[in-house]
């Protein structure tokens, strides 16, 4: 068959009655389209906010335009946890990315022709070998597209997963599905009236049209089945087109906005100043409007699909706090605003409206031991975390906290420590240990930065002696700050103020640098991610690292040289998991060191086995302890993270290895209130037990 | 309504404290100092009081003591209290003249009710609260750890507010009513105070502090107690472990515990 020939008709049986109001009808849903994004797009721009860096960064267009294809187009984020509803959303999107674009092409073609006073049989380039894929493309589009939705279908009518739904996601699945449906039969009825050359290059449209042609109902009865389904297919496209704004599908463009905008640094948080605090007169997140535009294009890119409350420690523990639901009632609110001009109610009642307490309730807030799970997860790089806290400094600030926590603030701002114990006593746990602090001339460039925990905590003590007693073996010179030291401020900074951590981090920065401090090493993942995140704002730059990295490097090039144990001595190894604290595997993405010093250990038959718990990396669970969580009183069977260390016991382990204090404080909490004999070691203390008499 | 709330700045708890032997006086220069943490109570509840019954009321925090006092004050007001006083004395006056000076302030003032800490966690006196109600001839409520405003008395005799308090006592908790103006003095278990964040403080700036001198109030301090010495107390202790009641008994007659 001649190559050229291959082609068909555009608007082909349709009379240019049916044209006109086809057009007519497409403005009205592109108008009503248009209005609605108009709508959200005025609410987003909307900026009463006082804080933030002054000068907006410079539109990186080359990360903008690589973001969309690496975060956008490819989906990835969305197969990480559920691979199956992530692939069939991927097979949706792309399906439906393709028909989208498969349409705009064929009206270019039709336009472009019509302009060049072509016929209707002399296609410009909708012909030959373009044609054959592009009709082959297309129809298998189709396929993807209604596997996609017919999966989601099945997903939410099973209520399995904890996705949120609201009345209108049926609308939106019945159209996409009918959409697919009658996009098939239209093709059938196309292939029967037209003889369309080469049918099988569309193989589901050639089946659908097999019935047609078997029945033979004649042409006249065929073109008006087939200008039947058009109009039905033309009219839920164009609904699908005026209901985008108004429904769920709305995420579609405000999650590709989002993804392509600068992805979210978990572990940090914006600093705010004094300055602009006495301005505004309030610090935080307590109405609409004291959202960043970006933050308000989140609330209408999160689709509600429950990722992060599947993942959520609190929510897990049964605490009130579900972050998809922060999200979600935040977007309520959000629409109450939007939809104030037509409900005809004040939108200024909407804006300036209370969330801290009202919206989101205080208990909800405090729940969060921010271990960044949610923003990890998200497809759509939505911060539930940042929401909360940016309400809790607002919460703070307005001098609502009270309790165990806020007495543990309290105390940081005046004993530099969130203990309250003198500083005077913070070497104590040193004091046969022969350590020079910086201060005595202790001259070297390394700085083991020892924290609160190990410096007060009788427990953590011996994590801190540990490490002091590797470092000596492996001749590796250092110095503390030991009275100098202060709480790096790490949980007051994700408790919400804001100014007890610039205090303490200015005071800490300036002490390093007094003493020309260059490289640091802490056992603490908090501290490690207050000194690498938080500090950088304030002018305080310098290369730190996990104990766990230093300690890899050193038995590696074989400065701390493990001897083998008896090997027959089974009875004296130990059976260890190690559990991945969310400061250092999430947000530092350090998971790999801890495992591996754990490994030489093993190698060397001081550990009988190492067991891995099913979420480990990236994907640990909180032990409960973060973002000021530990300071709250609750008793150990009610606290976040118990579930954790239930995970733990359940491996069968007799030991858990941790690489942070707060995991060890948890997890002995925890372990004296199950009645469980396992025991809760940091790497280095397991390490030092084992290699050194 | 009008409530007078007297703050005292006291040495944070959580730190060591020294002794100076030759002034006979507390080493306190390195030493944070903080609202006497019964005195917060107190505040918290005054708070409450305006959250929730008497949603006029006045609070009012009074400091007694030298400038560095001002700072406590600014926390009283950012937790909640309308205005503040500072009475300018060089050091804390004892329990008596503080008392004193509290009449001084309360006839000006003329408030409803003095509501302060039951004590002061620095000398432990728990004497202020009972002298001012002497010296007022006011009713007094002390030890408080509930307070609540119920409806007046139907009896003419008994006028304005009245509260139904409850009191810890050793045997219990003994509730009692008292009526308005009154002397109420707080126990830990009130309430839990609410922490005073930077931005709340910078927030209470616009609020007033008024500074006056002791010559004001017409009162020459006579101090009724003199500090004779200081001793500092060992704190540390040596632990042992005992492997019987009878060695533990031995062990106690050895130390002359028993
Ligand atoms: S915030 Fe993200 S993960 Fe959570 S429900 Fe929304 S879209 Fe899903
Ligand atoms: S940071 Fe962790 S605890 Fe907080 S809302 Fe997210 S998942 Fe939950």
């Amino acid at each position: 068959m001649n190559r050229e020939m291959l082609t068909r008709d555009i608007y082909g049986n349709i009379d240019s009655v049916s044209k006109v109001i086809f057009y007519i009808l497409s403005a009205a849903a592109l108008a009503c389209c248009a209005a609605g994004i108009w709508h959200h797009v005025r609410r987003w721009r909307r900026e009463g906010r006082p804080f933030g860096s002054p000068s907006s960064p410079a539109f990186d267009w080359k990360g903008i335009f690589s973001r969309f294809w690496t975060r956008v187009l490819s989906q990835t984020a969305l197969r990480r946890g559920r691979v199956g509803a992530g692939w069939m959303h991927s097979l949706l999107f792309w399906g439906f990315a393709v028909l989208f674009l498969g349409t705009v092409l064929v009206s270019t073609e039709y336009y472009a022709a019509t302009l060049l006073g072509r016929t209707a049989g002399d296609p410009l380039f909708h012909k030959g070998l373009y044609f054959a894929i592009f009709e082959c493309v297309l129809d298998l589009a189709g396929l993807a597209l209604i596997a996609g939705i017919v999966w989601f279908a099945i997903r939410r009518a099973r209520g399995t997963s904890s996705m949120a739904h609201q009345g209108s996601d049926w609308l939106v699945i019945g159209l996409l599905i009918s959409l697919g449906i009658t996009g098939y039969c239209l093709e059938g009825g196309r292939i029967v009236l037209e003889q369309t050359p080469a049918p099988a290059l569309s193989p589901v449209g050639y089946v659908c049209s097999l019935p047609i042609a078997a029945a033979d109902p004649g042409p006249a009865v065929v073109g008006r089945m087939h200008r039947t389904f058009w109009w039905i297919h033309a009219l839920l496209a164009l609904g699908l087109v005026a209901i985008f704004p108004y429904s769920r599908l709305l995420h579609a463009l405000a999650g590709t906005v989002r993804l392509m905008a600068t992805p979210r640094a978990l572990g940090s948080m914006e600093p705010i100043s004094i300055e602009q605090v006495e301005l505004a007169g309030f610090i935080g997140v307590d109405r609409l409007e004291h959202l960043t535009c970006l933050q308000r294009i989140e609330l209408h890119a999160c689709v509600a699909c429950g990722r992060c409350q599947d993942v959520c420690p609190a929510h897990i523990a049964k605490k009130p706090l579900s972050p998809r639901d922060v999200v979600q009632d935040l977007r309520f609110q959000l629409d109450q605003w939007t939809r104030s001009a037509d409900t005809n109610t004040d939108p200024g009642a909407v804006s300036q409206q209370s969330l801290c307490g009202a919206v989101i309730a205080d208990e909800t807030l405090w729940a969060c031991t921010t271990c960044g799970a949610c923003e990890d997860i998200c497809p759509l790089d939505v911060g539930p975390l940042t929401f909360i806290t940016d309400m809790r400094r607002f919460f703070v600030g307005d001098g609502r906290f009270r309790g165990a926590p806020a007495a543990a603030l309290a105390r940081m701002q005046r004993s530099g420590n969130p203990w309250g114990l003198p500083a005077e006593d913070r070497l104590n746990w040193a004091q046969d240990l022969d350590i020079r602090t910086a201060a005595d001339g202790g001259d070297s460039d390394l700085l083991y930065w020892v924290g609160c925990a190990a410096a007060y905590d009788p427990n953590c003590q011996r994590i801190a002696r540990s490490m002091v007693r590797l470092l000596q073996r492996a001749n590796v010179p250092f110095t503390v700050l030991g009275n100098e030291e202060r709480c790096t401020g790490d949980s007051a900074r994700r408790m919400g103020d804001e100014f007890v951590f610039q205090e303490l981090a200015t005071r800490n920065i300036e002490t390093l640098h007094r003493y020309g401090i260059k490289k640091i090493v802490t056992h603490c993942p908090h501290c490690l991610n207050s000194l690498r995140n938080d500090y950088p704002q304030f002018g305080g730059l310098f290369d730190v690292v996990h104990h766990s990295e230093l300690l890899l490097d050193l038995i590696e090039t074989g400065r701390l040289p493990i001897d083998g144990s008896d090997l027959f001595n089974h009875s004296a190894a130990i059976r260890a998991t190690y559990h991945d604290p969310c400061y250092l595997a999430r947000i530092q993405r350090i998971s790999q060191p801890p495992r591996q010093v754990l490994d030489h250990l093993l190698t060397h038959g001081h550990l009988s086995e190492r067991i891995e718990m099913a979420r480990h990396g990236r994907e640990t669970a909180c032990c409960g302890g973060g973002g000021g969580r530990m300071w709250f009183d609750d008793t150990p069977s009610d606290r976040i993270g118990i579930d954790r260390f239930d995970e733990v016991v359940a491996t069968g382990a007799d030991t858990v290895a941790v690489g942070c204090p707060f995991c060890k404080i948890m997890f002995h909490d925890a372990a004296s209130d199950r009645g469980s004999s396992i025991q809760v070691r940091d790497i280095a203390e397991l390490l030092a037990e084992k290699i050194l008499q | 309504m009008k409530i007078l709330v007297p703050i005292k700045r006291v040495p944070d708890p959580d730190h060591r404290i020294r002794v100076d032997l030759q002034r006979i006086a507390l080493e306190l220069s390195d030493v944070p100092h903080i609202i006497n943490p019964f005195d917060a109570n107190a505040l918290e509840e005054a708070v409450r009081i305006r959250e929730g019954p008497v949603p006029d009321a006045e609070i009012i925090a009074i400091g007694i003591g030298d400038p560095a006092w001002q700072q406590e004050l600014r926390t009283s007001l950012a937790m909640g209290a309308d205005r503040a006083i500072h009475v300018g004395v060089s050091g804390p006056p004892d329990p008596w003249n503080v008392a004193r000076i509290l009449r001084a302030i309360t006839e000006r003032e003329s408030p409803d009710l003095v509501l302060m800490g039951k004590q002061a966690v620095d000398d432990d006196s728990n004497q202020a609260g009972q002298f001012v109600a002497g010296l007022l001839g006011w009713p007094q409520a002390t030890f408080v750890s509930q307070i609540e405003f119920i409806p007046l008395d139907p009896e003419p005799s008994i006028a304005g507010h009245q509260l139904r308090v409850a009191r810890e006592t050793d045997t219990g908790i003994e509730t009692i009513r008292l009526r308005l103006p009154a002397v109420i003095t707080a126990d830990l278990r009130l309430n839990e105070p609410r922490y005073a964040a930077l931005p709340a403080i910078l927030k209470a700036k616009r609020k007033p502090i008024e500074t006056i001198p002791l010559t004001e109030l017409n009162i020459e301090l006579s101090p009724r107690v003199e500090r004779i010495a200081l001793q500092e107390v060992s704190s540390s202790r040596k632990c042992q472990y005992v492997q019987s009641v009878d060695e533990l008994l031995d062990q106690l007659f050895l130390n002359r515990c028993l």
